[in-house]
C-alpha cells in the first residue's frame, strides 16, 4: 500500500508548532523577567495589560475565532469586578476568601457571558452588537443605583490577595500566571476542532452545516468560557484598581478590548495578545496621548478595518507572503480512496430516493412530484435547463429546504426535514456551486473542518490539551492530509486558502466532503469554471469515489462530464422528471435535445 | 476587410470575464452592425448573461469592446446607457413599488426635464397593454407585462443597440410573439438588437445572424439564412471534447 | 402628571423616531446600518449650543449650520466608513467602519466640547410653562420629516430614484442611474435628518456628548421593532417607546426603567426578529 509520506504531515506539524511557539516563549521569558528591568510604574502597567488579556484572550474566541460582534463585553468585567468586590469584602453576607469570590465570580460571568451571547443565534450582526451596547449600559447603571449593594456612586473597595500576592509584584506575577493559563487554554482550542468549527461558523455558515456543525451549542461553551474569563478579569481588575466606582468602567474600555482584537487579526492568539499590549501601553508613551487614546484607538481600528483587515496577524504571516508555484497542475491520486473511505460498518449497498417530492416558490413549481434514485457505488447524473429544479432537488436532499410533499429516504428510512446539519451524521455530504471555504484559514485546516463530527475529545479536554484531543488532532491532520492527497492538493496543505486559484478550491471543497467518508455524495456544479483537463481529472475522481463505494448525485451543466461518466442520467424540465435512463439513451432522445436547446 | 465596408457597431474582441475567481468567458468576438439584428444562442452556463453583464459594464472584463468606435474599457453603466447601448436584464426587474410610469420616467433620468415625458409616451405608444396600466405599481403586473415594461424601459432612450437577454423566460407565447414583434419594428428604425435566447426557432426568425456560445467561447456563426443551421448548432452545443 | 408623562413621552419618541428614520435612510440606500445614526442626533444639539450659544449667532443661521454640519457627516459616513467596504467580500465589515467613525466623533466632541451637558439656547422667545416649545419642537420636526420624505418619494424623480435604489440596486445600476452619487445624496439627507432631530431635541436632551450612544441605541429600537427601511414603522415604535419609557421612568424610576426597556426590546427581538412589522429574509444557499 502506498504511504503518504506520513514524514511530511509531521513535518508540517512540527516546524510549524515551533515556529508558532517562539514569539509567546519569547514573551513568556519577557515577562517573567520583568521585574529585573522593568520599576514599579511599568509593573502595573505590565499587571494592567495581563488582566486586561485574560478577558481579551476569551472574547478573542467570541470576536476574531466566532466573527460575533460583541461590543459590550465590558458588562462582563464590571460583574466580576463588583461580585469579587462585594463577596470579599462582606457588605452583603459574611466576606470570603477572594480566591473563593474570583471564583463564583467566574460562574457568574459564565452565566452572564450565555445570557449576553445567546442573542447571537437569532439576530442580524448589527442588532447583536446594539444589544450587547445596551447591555453594557445596563450593567453600569444598575452598579450605579443598588447603593446597598455595589455602594453606588461611591463604589467599593476591590479585593486584596493574600500572600504571596499581596505585593506589587507578588499580584503581578498572580496575574501573569492567569494570563499565560489563558493564552495556553485559548491556543489549545484554536488548534482545535472547536476553533476551526468556529471560524467555519464565520466565513462558510452553510458549509459548516453541511459539515455537522451545529451552531448554538458551539457557540453557547464560548460564551461560558468568555464570559467566565471575563470576569475573572474583572476580580483581578478591581484588585488592581484597589477602588472601583461605576464609572471605571466605560465603553471606551470596552471598545478597547474590542478592538486590540481587531488590530490584532482574526483566528490569532498572538495578534490580537500584542494588540492587547499595545493598546495598553500605547498611551504610557505621551502624556497627551491618554486623552485622546480612544480617538487613536477608533482611527486604527478604521485604519485596519479599511487597509489591513487582516490585522497584526496578518504581517506576521510571513509563510504566506512566499510566492506560490505558477503552472500548478491538480494530479488526483484516486488509488488512495479506499484506504479514506473504507467500507462502512453497516454493509454495503443502500439507495437515496425521493419518491413524488414537489415544492413550489409561490406560484413556481420548483419541483413537481420528482421520482430519482441514487444508488451505492453509481453516478447520478442529473441535468436540465435553467431553472428545472437541479439545485433546489439538492438543496432539499441535503436539508436546506423542506418538500412540501413526497418523500427523501436514505436506505428505505425517510430524512427529516430541514436537519441540514445532521445530514453529516448520515453520512450524506456534499458540495457548493460557489466554494465555501474559510479565506483565512489553511487549505489543510479547512480540510480537517470536514471531519469535525469524527472528533471524540469534549471542550474541557480541548482547553486543557489532554491525551484524548492530541489524539483526536493527530488523527483529524492524517486523515486531512490523505484526503488532500487524494485529490491532488498536498503540496499546498499549509497555504492559505484565499491564495488558491478557483479550480483548486473546488477540489479542497471535494477533500472536504470525503473527510465524512460519505456514503452519499451530492456535487453541485463541480465542473463550472474548470479547464477540460480538469474536468477530466474530476471525471476520474468521482469515477474513482463512486467505485469505492458511494453513491454520487452530480448536478451539472456539462453535458460531456455527465454523459461521461454517468450510470444512470435524470433529465429535469420544469421541476419533473423528462427523462431517465443511460447516457445513450438520453443523448438520443429527441424532448431532450429540444429542452435544452429550448424547442 | 474593404474599406468601403462600415464598422461595426459593436467590436467585440478577446473578450474574459467571470465572477471574482471563476473565469466564464474566455476571448469571446463578435460584432453587431448598425440596425443589426443578432441572435446568441447556447446552453446553460455558457456564459450569454455573462457576456451582457460584462458590456454594460456591469461585470469587470478584459479584452476589447468598442461601441460606435468608441472604447468601452472603464466605462460605467451609466456611462455605456448614454452612448446608446441599452441592456435589459434577465428576470423581468422592475421597480415593483413604484408606478408604471415612474419606471419609465427613471429610464429618462438623464435625459433632459423637457423630454421625459415625450420619450415615455413614446415608449408606452410601443405596448398599449401596459400604457393602459400606465398609474398602477408595477407589482401588479403580471410577470410577463413586467417583461415587457423592461423592454419599454430600454426603449426609453432611444438605444442604438438594444441587449435582451431572454425575455421570453416566463412569458406566454403570445406575449412572447408581442415583444418579438415590437424587436423586428425596432429593426426597421436603425436599432440593433443582440438577442439572447432560448427559443431557437424564433430567435432564428427574426435575426439576420447567429452566434453559438458554448463554455465561454463562439463556437459557431453563421447567417441565418444558411443551409442546415439546426444541425450545426446541435453540434456545438453538445459536442463531447473527447470521446467516453 | 399623566399629561407631562404624555408630552415628555411623545416628544422623546419623536426624537428616536427621527434617528430611526435616519438609520432607514442610510439602510435604504446601502443595505447596511450605521453607527453615526445616534451621533448625527447628538451633533445637532452640540452645534445647535456651539453656533446660538457660544457663538451668539441667529437662530436660522445656526440652524442651518447645524443641518449642514449632519449633512458633512452623512456625506463622510458613506465616503470613508461604507463605500469602501460595500466592495469587500466581508459582509460585516461596515460595522466596525462606522462603529470606528462614530467613535472618532464622540471622542473628538468630548475632548473639544467637553464631557458635561451644556445648556441648549431658547429658540423661541416664549415663557416657559404648558406645552412648552421643547415638547413641540421634536413633534413638528417629526413631522416635517414625514411629510418631507412623503413629498420626496412620490413627487420627485430623485426620491423615486431613492426607492428605486431601495428596491433593487442591480436593475438600477443597469438602467443607468447613478447609483454612487444617488447614495451619497441618501446619506446627505439622512445626516441632516439626524441634526434635526438632535437640533429640535436640543432643549430637552442639551448639548450633551453622551447623547450619541444614547441615541444610538434608543433611536435603534424603533427601527428593529418597526422594521429595516419602514420608516412608518418606526414611527409607531419610536412614539410608543418614548411613551413607554416615560411611564416607566415614572413608575419605578430612572435606572430601571432603562432595564424595563432593554428587556422588553431583547424579548421582542427574540421573539420576532425581524421586528413586529418587518418580512422575514429568505435564505439563500
Amino acid at each position: 500500500m502506498t504511504q503518504v509520506r506520513p514524514s511530511r504531515a509531521d513535518a508540517l506539524g512540527a516546524t510549524s508548532t515551533l515556529g508558532v511557539a517562539l514569539p509567546f516563549l519569547a514573551l513568556l521569558v519577557i515577562g517573567v523577567t520583568l521585574p529585573l528591568f522593568g520599576g514599579g510604574y511599568w509593573g502595573v502597567i505590565a499587571t494592567r495589560a495581563c488582566v486586561y488579556w485574560v478577558l481579551v484572550s476569551g472574547l478573542n474566541l467570541v470576536v476574531g475565532f466566532a466573527g460575533q460582534i460583541a461590543i459590550g463585553w465590558v458588562a462582563l468585567l464590571t460583574l466580576g469586578a463588583y461580585t469579587t468586590s462585594v463577596l470579599a469584602a462582606g457588605n452583603v453576607m459574611p466576606s470570603l476568601s477572594p480566591y473563593l469570590a474570583l471564583a463564583i465570580a467566574a460562574v457568574v460571568g459564565a452565566i452572564f457571558g450565555l445570557i449576553v451571547g445567546l442573542p447571537a443565534l437569532r439576530l442580524r450582526t448589527f442588532y447583536f452588537a446594539i444589544t450587547t451596547l445596551g447591555f453594557a449600559t445596563i450593567v453600569t447603571q444598575v452598579a450605579l443605583a443598588w447603593q446597598s449593594v455595589t455602594g453606588g456612586g461611591v463604589g467599593v473597595a476591590g479585593p486584596i490577595f493574600p500572600k504571596p500576592f499581596d505585593s506589587q509584584w507578588g499580584f503581578y506575577y498572580f496575574c501573569f500566571g492567569l494570563a499565560a493559563i489563558c493564552t495556553w487554554m485559548t491556543a489549545n482550542i484554536a488548534a482545535s476542532r472547536f476553533g476551526r468549527a468556529l471560524t467555519a461558523i464565520r466565513d462558510a455558515e452553510v458549509a459548516a452545516e453541511a459539515c455537522g456543525i451545529a451552531k448554538p451549542p458551539l457557540l453557547a461553551l464560548v460564551f461560558l468560557f468568555s464570559g467566565a474569563v471575563a470576569a475573572i478579569a474583572g476580580g483581578l481588575f478591581a484588585s488592581l484598581q484597589s477602588y472601583i466606582t461605576p464609572d471605571a468602567f466605560t465603553l471606551d474600555l470596552s471598545v478597547l478590548f474590542f478592538i486590540a482584537i481587531l488590530i490584532g487579526g482574526r483566528s490569532s492568539i498572538l495578534g490580537p495578545l500584542l494588540g492587547t499590549i499595545l493598546l495598553t501601553v500605547l498611551p504610557e508613551f505621551a502624556a497627551p496621548l491618554v486623552a485622546w487614546s480612544t480617538f487613536l484607538y477608533a482611527v486604527l481600528l478604521l485604519v485596519i478595518v479599511l487597509a489591513m483587515p487582516g490585522g497584526i496577524a496578518e504581517l506576521l504571516d510571513f509563510k504566506n507572503r512566499r510566492p506560490l508555484e505558477s503552472g500548478r497542475a491538480i494530479v488526483p491520486r484516486p488509488e488512495l480512496l479506499d484506504r479514506l473511505l473504507a467500507a462502512p460498518a453497516d454493509g454495503g449497498a443502500g439507495a437515496l430516493t425521493l419518491e413524488q417530492v414537489a415544492l413550489a416558490f409561490g406560484g413556481v413549481h420548483a419541483i413537481d412530484g420528482l421520482d430519482l434514485e441514487i444508488r451505492s457505488g453509481q453516478i447520478h447524473g442529473l441535468i436540465g435547463p435553467n431553472g428545472s429544479g437541479k439545485t433546489t432537488t439538492l438543496n432539499v436532499i441535503s436539508g436546506y429546504y423542506a418538500q412540501q410533499s413526497g418523500a427523501v429516504r436514505l436506505n428505505g428510512a425517510a430524512l427529516p426535514v430541514l436537519e441540514r446539519h445532521r445530514r453529516a451524521h448520515m453520512r450524506i455530504a456534499r458540495t457548493f456551486q460557489t466554494p465555501r471555504i474559510v479565506g483565512s484559514a489553511s487549505v489543510l485546516q479547512n480540510v480537517m473542518i470536514g471531519g469535525t463530527i469524527d472528533g471524540k475529545c469534549t471542550f474541557v479536554e480541548s482547553l486543557l490539551s489532554l491525551p484524548r484531543h492530541r489524539r483526536d488532532e493527530v488523527l483529524l491532520r492524517d486523515t486531512a492530509m490523505l484526503a488532500l492527497s487524494a485529490v491532488g492538493l498536498e503540496r499546498l496543505a499549509p497555504v492559505r486558502a484565499d491564495r488558491l486559484q478557483h479550480s483548486e478550491l473546488r477540489f479542497t471543497e471535494i477533500a472536504r466532503a470525503l473527510m465524512l467518508r460519505p456514503a452519499f455524495l451530492l456535487l453541485d456544479e463541480p465542473a463550472a469554471g474548470l479547464s477540460a483537463e480538469e474536468i477530466g481529472r474530476l471525471g476520474a475522481l468521482v469515477v474513482a469515489i463512486a467505485r469505492a463505494g458511494t453513491g454520487v448525485l452530480l448536478v451539472e451543466h456539462h453535458a460531456d462530464l455527465i454523459f461521461d461518466i454517468c450510470h444512470h442520467v435524470t433529465v429535469l424540465n420544469l421541476g419533473k422528471n423528462l427523462a431517465a435512463g443511460t447516457p445513450a439513451d438520453i443523448r438520443s432522445h429527441r424532448e431532450v435535445v429540444n429542452a435544452y436547446l429550448g424547442g | 476587410m474593404p474599406i468601403s465596408a462600415a464598422d461595426p457597431l459593436l467590436d467585440i474582441a478577446g473578450l474574459s470575464s467571470g465572477y471574482g475567481k471563476i473565469g466564464v468567458l474566455h476571448g469571446v468576438n463578435l460584432t453587431i452592425g448598425t440596425g443589426e439584428v443578432v441572435a446568441l444562442l447556447g446552453p446553460n452556463g455558457a456564459g450569454k448573461t455573462t457576456l451582457l453583464r460584462a458590456v454594460s459594464g456591469l461585470l469587470p472584463w478584459s479584452g476589447s469592446v468598442r461601441f460606435g468606435g468608441r472604447d468601452l474599457a472603464g466605462a460605467s453603466p451609466r456611462d455605456i446607457v448614454k452612448a446608446g447601448l441599452a441592456p435589459v436584464v434577465e428576470g423581468h426587474r422592475v421597480f415593483t413599488q413604484l408606478a408604471v410610469l415612474d419606471n419609465l420616467l427613471l429610464a429618462a433620468y438623464d435625459l433632459p426635464r423637457g423630454e421625459r415625458a415625450a420619450r415615455v409616451e413614446e415608449a408606452l405608444g410601443l405596448f398599449p397593454e401596459i400604457a393602459a396600466k400606465r398609474h398602477e405599481r408595477a407589482a401588479a403586473l403580471s410577470g410577463g407585462q413586467q417583461q415587457i415594461l423592461a423592454v419599454a424601459q430600454g426603449l426609453v432612450r432611444r438605444p442604438r443597440l438594444l441587449m435582451l437577454d431572454e425575455p421570453s423566460a416566463g412569458l406566454s407565447p403570445v406575449l412572447v410573439d408581442r415583444v418579438l414583434v415590437v424587436v423586428r419594428r425596432l429593426r426597421e428604425t436603425g436599432t440593433a438588437v443582440l438577442l439572447v435566447e432560448q427559443l431557437i426557432e424564433k430567435a432564428l426568425a427574426l435575426a439576420d445572424r447567429v452566434y453559438a456560445l458554448a463554455r465561454g467561447a463562439i463556437v459557431l456563426e453563421a447567417g441565418t439564412g444558411e443551409a442546415d443551421l439546426p444541425h450545426r448548432l446541435e453540434h456545438a452545443y453538445l459536442a463531447t471534447a473527447h470521446v467516453n | 402628571m399623566v399629561e407631562s408623562i404624555v408630552s415628555t413621552g411623545l416628544a422623546i419618541g419623536c426624537i428616536y423616531a427621527l434617528i430611526g428614520i435616519t438609520y432607514n435612510v442610510m439602510f435604504s440606500a446601502s443595505r447596511v446600518f450605521s453607527f453615526t445614526a445616534g451621533t448625527l442626533g447628538m451633533l445637532g444639539g452640540v452645534l445647535g449650543s456651539l453656533f446660538i450659544g457660544r457663538l451668539g449667532l441667529p437662530v436660522a443661521v445656526g440652524f442651518l449650520l447645524a443641518l449642514a454640519g449632519g449633512v458633512l457627516l452623512g456625506i463622510v459616513t458613506e465616503i470613508v466608513a461604507v463605500r469602501p467596504v460595500l466592495k469587500s467580500l466581508d459582509q460585516h465589515l461596515y460595522v466596525l467602519s462606522t462603529l470606528a467613525l462614530a467613535l472618532m466623533v464622540q471622542q473628538f466632541t468630548a475632548i473639544e466640547w467637553g464631557t458635561e451637558a451644556r445648556p441648549f439656547p431658547r429658540l423661541f422667545d416664549i415663557a416657559r410653562g404648558g406645552f412648552d416649545q421643547e415638547f413641540w419642537l421634536p413633534m413638528l420636526a417629526c413631522l416635517t420629516v414625514i411629510v418631507g420624505l412623503e413629498l420626496l418619494y412620490r413627487h420627485t424623480l430623485i426620491g423615486r430614484a431613492f426607492l428605486a435604489i431601495a428596491e433593487d440596486t442591480y436593475a438600477a445600476r443597469a438602467l443607468g442611474l447613478p447609483e454612487r452619487s444617488l447614495r451619497m445624496a441618501s446619506y446627505a439627507l439622512a445626516g441632516a435628518i439626524g441634526a434635526l432631530a438632535g437640533f429640535a431635541g436640543g432643549e430637552m436632551l442639551l448639548a450633551f456628548f453622551g447623547n450619541g450612544p444614547m441615541l444610538t441605541f434608543y433611536g435603534f429600537v424603533p427601527v428593529a421593532l418597526g422594521g429595516m427601511g419602514n420608516n412608518r414603522g418606526a414611527v409607531v415604535a419610536g412614539l410608543l417607546l418614548g411613551l413607554f419609557q416615560q411611564t416607566a421612568n415614572f413608575l419605578v424610576g430612572g435606572i430601571f426603567a432603562s432595564v424595563a426597556v432593554f428587556t422588553v426590546f431583547i424579548i421582542v427581538l427574540l421573539a420576532r426578529p425581524e421586528g413586529l412589522a418587518g418580512a422575514a429574509v429568505q435564505r439563500r444557499v
